[in-house]
């Protein structure tokens, strides 16, 4: 009967034709959970909107005493593909790559915006942002009194188009559903005002300037905060599920990595190191041996990932997730939006300078129906004799491509996130030697090493006091111990680096050396006086 | 047994001693005191504002002034501490004249560092004074008809009574009970301070040495001095007492703490490596978490104070250089008003700017009140040597500090040497002044130093918006159309919306509305002799104003038809509420 059940849920899983609501993840989340004994699941706590934000934590033995990644989804509500793709990671990690599990750990956060995720499976679709919390974007002293309307009563928020000499826009030539900017230069006379759906619903002269939705997860965060803006809020870390997250993060001293899915990209090109920005108070550049390690890994990403990089410019926005995890929390943080619109030559093979044509050109190559809504007329009350018509490329789709793509997507991120955490640091301790002075005391020496591609701390993580140093303990008392620390810190190693440690101890029998830092596992040896 | 019959004994003669005192306190009044000026002279609430109280200590007093006061004072907590302490903040406004949290308010807190204990003495004095000078004087009566004072005398509760009852230096915890792994070794907390001559003061550990840098001096014993280059001296310091309870070779290398509990709010905020005693992210510390929710829910404090100690200073921010713009002219001039004036009742303090004057830090607690709502703030750091001997120099320096224990408290703040066999060092001495002198007002200052603050902060509260319609005009328009210009005047010098609060519409514009009467359009007027005006074309009854600058006016105006009687209302979540009728 259980296998039964079991079988029926596999079944049902390989069916999924789109992207899962937040129920079905629940349901995946859980499946992997009782099947796994490596893996447990927890929920964190919940948002303003009542919804779970889960933690997948797996690995093996003492999970905290390992070196870590946190593999985090969801950090935009629009970017539904960050969720399957971190969902899949763990289905992928716990099917067929146990293996790591004996070094390394993993926290996995499959969906930290689930308020707005659950947009994209309302009746009324549209690219939220923002999660349950009441919010006065406008500070005009009333809350979300001027939201998105769907005109034409077609379940999406697109654009709308209305003809005015006043409006600055005109049709494009790449493709004449789409509008652009006229062109002061080149003196040129707008024909349509181009504006979101809906209406002036507080008759103030602005158009939907309170949208009904609260605060955005990846503009919330305290790295260039930006205060007082639209889905931002008051101040830093204001949300729920903002604060939960980082109270789990800041516990475990072990994380070494943080891995978004969300839209900023520092894998298809490596943040510039700066100089000036990086010797400033406050940094606002990648420091420069991790920029040389972001570099190593971007060029790795373009090796075991087959996405050419097509305007991946984002490398980070105010209040972002990505950016935070990396100059406040001080950890190695990559990000990759998984997926984007590949570059399309126009017939005259150049490339389109609208990302909108470009996606229309890639989507008609690949037989997509059903990304556009046809421009339709509609009555305005606030444009009352004007043509009025609502269209345009439906909500979604430009970031999260078919459902039936992720799986190779999700095959290509875990075997790139795999490598990333096998360069994790790993001590050992080598070349022990014993030296008799005397038949009671002995010279003990012996290298301490980081049998890894990085360095222990990278070169922000040695500025955090949330990261251990590492830590070497000779088990005797201090009165034996004639040369030497009982208790040894140390700053760091480099990428396959090393130290000498030396002790001369007096006594007898069997004396245990070891060496580690929660973020860089443990070693231990013995020594047989 | 006898020591329970003695307690029975003991409460009985207190119970008949309090009615006794009830019943008498007038007839004492008439017969054993005169009035001195300034000083509640009968106060309900008998409190000795010469010594420093626990949190037991603070809650009977605030317990006793709501008992005394149902009209004048509320208590109430406003979150848990770490430790699950409350945040007590007493309200204090005459609750028969209108909402208190709709009138202008002006916020005040004490002892954010926990060992900064007089904070918490002052803020306490202020909410005493007015409550009791209520009935005394019609400026205060007036002053809490109209305002409202939130009184936060601890925020810092868990490490208060640390600071008091366990052994600590003048300068520990600070931070609150929160431990932190201080040395990053995966061990939490685990070699902190040891009070090895078990008297509650951590003091300093000297130890005889042939190589040591420091001789006792011959005429005072107490103080050691340093050798010239070329000699040899006979001690050698080793620090606050403690030992190496870990192993590791270093002596009190990580105890309770240490984070800064005034790195911690949101305005500007930056981690641990930039800016030292930050916590995680801004408000991961519960008792600030508290303050911040109490701040966010009262939009009406205009004005705020927050008590630390040491140097005899009025600070305003900017906390960081890199935070030099948001503050800018036109709240500068009103932020120097109000500090000069602070300067001349509290004599030896210095009105200074923190980032330049003091230290840059980001994520202060002024910081985030102004930056983050706009609320004109002041960080005063109590108690300055000048009012030891009135002498402007060198603060705080050790032969001053000398003669004080010599002269007016008369061996009182030291700890003589002591011999001590300690377990890595062998034989030392301990002793040194005690953690209550230096940072903390001897019993004999503290009064008088409260006294000024809490006067200095009286009229930084007077100064919060004060709103009334000053004016209200008709013009006949003919055809049936007449328009309504009404002034509203604010007689205080702090706007309803700073200039940082109208730079990010930090509070909701002020509302003037006209009620009664349909208004045809609405608009504010910015010039009457040339008729220049800014219309609102939606909702013309209720008309946005941006703000009502201090000692300033706002006119606006509306377009009727007809003849009804109407009547007009000033809405401001910083100037309160105000009514016109005809």
């Amino acid at each position: 009967m259980i296998l039964f059940v079991c079988l029926t849920r596999s079944f049902a899983v390989n069916e999924q034709t789109d992207y899962p609501s937040l129920d079905q993840l629940a349901a995946q989340l859980r499946q992997l959970a009782n099947t796994h004994p490596e893996a447990t699941l927890r929920s964190l706590g919940k948002t303003a909107g009542g919804k779970d934000i889960w933690v997948l934590e797996v690995g093996t033995g003492a999970l905290d005493q390992k070196p870590a990644m946190a593999v985090v989804g969801g950090v935009e509500g629009y970017h539904v593909l960050g969720v399957t793709l971190t969902l899949k990671f763990a289905e992928n990690l716990l099917t067929s790559n146990k293996e790591t599990l004996a070094s390394q750990t993993f926290y996995i956060f499959p969906n930290m915006s689930p308020d707005a995720y659950q947009q994209y499976f309302a009746p009324l679709k549209y690219e939220r942002m923002g999660n349950a919390t009441e919010v006065d974007h406008d500070r005009d002293g009333t809350i979300s009194e001027d939201g998105y309307e769907d005109l034409n009563a077609d379940g999406f928020i697109t654009m709308m188009r209305v003809e005015s000499s006043l409006g600055g826009y005109v049709v494009s030539e790449e493709n004449p559903l789409l509008l652009r900017k006229a062109d002061p230069k080149a003196a040129e006379k707008g024909t349509y005002l181009y504006l979101p759906e809906g209406i002036d619903s507080d008759k103030d002269g602005k158009h939907n300037e309170d949208l009904e939705e609260g605060i955005a997860f990846n503009k919330s965060f305290s790295y260039q905060f930006p205060a007082f803006e639209a889905l931002a809020g008051d101040f830093p870390v204001s949300q729920i599920e903002s604060r939960l997250l980082l109270d789990y993060l800041y516990e475990r001293p072990n994380i070494y990595t943080v891995f978004t899915l969300g839209p900023a990209n520092n894998l298809s090109e490596a943040l510039p190191y700066q100089a000036s920005n990086a010797q400033k108070r406050v940094v606002t550049s990648i420091l420069e041996k991790d920029a040389e390690l972001n570099k190593r890994l971007a060029k790795l990403y373009g090796e075991t990932v087959s996405l050419k990089p097509y305007q991946q410019t984002n490398q980070g926005t105010p209040g972002d997730f990505f950016q935070w995890a990396y100059f406040h929390f001080a950890r190695l943080s990559l990000s990759t939006p998984g997926w984007w619109v590949p570059e399309i030559k126009t017939a005259e093979d150049k490339n389109f300078t609208s990302t909108e044509a470009n996606f229309l050109a890639w989507a008609d190559s690949m037989g997509l129906e059903d990304v556009f809504v046809p421009w339709t007329e509609i009555d305005h009350p606030d444009y009352p004799h004007k043509k009025v018509e609502v269209g345009g490329i439906k909500p979604f789709v430009m970031h999260n491509p078919p459902y039936g793509m992720t799986d190779s997507l999700a095959d290509m991120h875990t075997a790139y996130i795999l490598q990333v955490a096998a360069q994790h640091p790993k001590l050992e301790l080598l070349d022990l030697k014993t030296e008799k002075l005397d038949k009671d005391l002995t010279r003990i020496t012996v290298e301490l090493f980081n049998d890894a591609p990085f360095p222990t701390h990278t070169e922000m993580g040695k500025r955090s006091r949330w990261f251990k140093k590492i830590r070497v303990d000779m088990d005797r008392q201090v009165a034996d111990i004639l040369i030497g620390d009982k208790i040894k810190l140390i700053d760091s190693l480099d990428a396959y680096g090393k130290t000498t440690l030396n002790w001369v101890v007096k006594g007898k029998g069997a004396v245990r050396i070891q060496a580690g830092a929660p973020h860089t596992g443990y070693t231990e040896i013995t020594v047989n006086l | 047994m006898i020591s329970f019959t003695m307690n029975t004994f003991n409460k009985t003669i207190l119970f008949f001693g309090t009615l006794f005192l009830f019943a008498s306190i007038e007839a004492q009044a008439q017969e054993k005191f005169f009035r001195a000026i300034g000083t509640p002279h009968q106060p309900k609430v008998e409190v000795s504002w010469n010594r420093y109280h626990t949190n037991a200590g603070l809650l009977d007093i605030m317990q006793r002034m709501v008992k005394a006061y149902p009209d004048l004072v509320k208590l109430q907590s406003i979150g848990k501490s770490f430790e699950g302490r409350d945040i007590w903040l007493l309200t204090v406004s005459d609750f028969k004249t209108g909402d208190p949290d709709r009138k202008p308010a002006m916020y005040i807190d004490g002892n954010i560092h926990s060992n900064e204990l007089q904070g918490t003495e002052f803020a306490l004095y202020a909410a005493w004074y007015l409550m009791e000078m209520h009935g005394e004087l019609d400026f205060i009566r007036e002053l809490l008809a109209d305002k409202t004072f939130y009184i936060a005398p601890t925020i810092n509760p868990d490490a208060r009574d640390n600071f008091i009852l366990e052994a600590n230096t003048p300068h520990s915890p600070r931070s609150g009970m929160i431990k932190l792994d201080d040395d990053m070794d995966g061990e939490i907390g685990e070699d902190g301070f040891d009070d090895l001559n078990k008297d509650g003061h951590i003091t300093q550990m000297i130890r005889k040495s042939p190589t040591g840098r420091y001789i006792k001096d011959a005429r005072d014993p107490r103080r050691l001095i340093p050798v010239a280059a070329e000699e040899f001296g006979e001690y050698e310091m080793l620090g606050y007492e403690g030992t190496d309870r870990d192993g590791d070779g270093r002596v009190n290398e990580d105890g309770i703490g240490y984070y800064d509990p005034n790195r911690d709010w949101g305005w500007k905020w930056q981690p641990d490596y930039v800016q030292r005693g930050a916590y995680k992210y801004p408000f991961s510390l519960p008792e600030n978490r508290a303050v911040m929710e109490f701040v966010m829910k009262h939009p009406n404090i205009a004005g705020a104070q927050s008590y630390h100690n040491y140097g005899g200073m009025i600070l305003r921010g900017p906390g960081a250089e890199e935070d030099l713009d948001t503050y800018n002219q036109q709240d500068v001039r009103i932020y120097d008003a109000i500090a000069k004036k602070g300067e001349e009742i509290i004599p030896g303090y210095k009105y200074l700017v923190v980032y330049k004057d003091l230290y840059s830090v980001f994520g202060g607690e002024l910081d985030w009140f102004y930056g983050g709502r706009g609320i004109y703030t002041y960080s005063n750091e109590l108690m300055t040597s000048y009012l030891y001997f009135n002498n402007q120099g060198e603060k705080g320096y050790q032969e001053e500090d000398m003669n004080v224990d010599k002269y007016l408290t008369f061996g009182d703040a030291f700890v003589p040497w002591k011999e001590y066999e300690h377990p890595q060092f062998g034989t030392i001495e301990v002793g040194g002044f005690k953690k209550n002198f230096g940072r903390l007002h001897p019993g004999f200052l503290l009064e008088q130093d409260a006294h000024r603050n809490m006067a200095f902060t009286v009229y930084h509260g007077y100064h919060t918006p004060k709103l009334t319609v000053s004016e209200v005009k008709e013009e006949d328009l003919g055809g049936g159309l007449r328009s309504i210009t009404a002034t509203i005047q604010n007689e205080r010098l702090i706007p309803t919306h700073s200039s940082q609060d109208l730079k990010f519409s930090i509070e909701r514009p002020d509302i003037v509305s006209l009620r009664g009467i349909d208004a045809l359009t609405g608009m504010v007027v910015e010039n009457a002799d040339f008729n220049k005006v800014s219309e609102q074309p939606f909702d013309p009854a209720n008309i946005r104003v941006k703000n009502i600058p201090g000692m300033g006016t706002v006119t606006v105006r509306w377009i009727v038809r007809g003849n009804s009687r109407y009547s007009i209302r000033v809405d401001s979540a910083k100037g309160g509420v105000v009514d016109w009728t005809p």
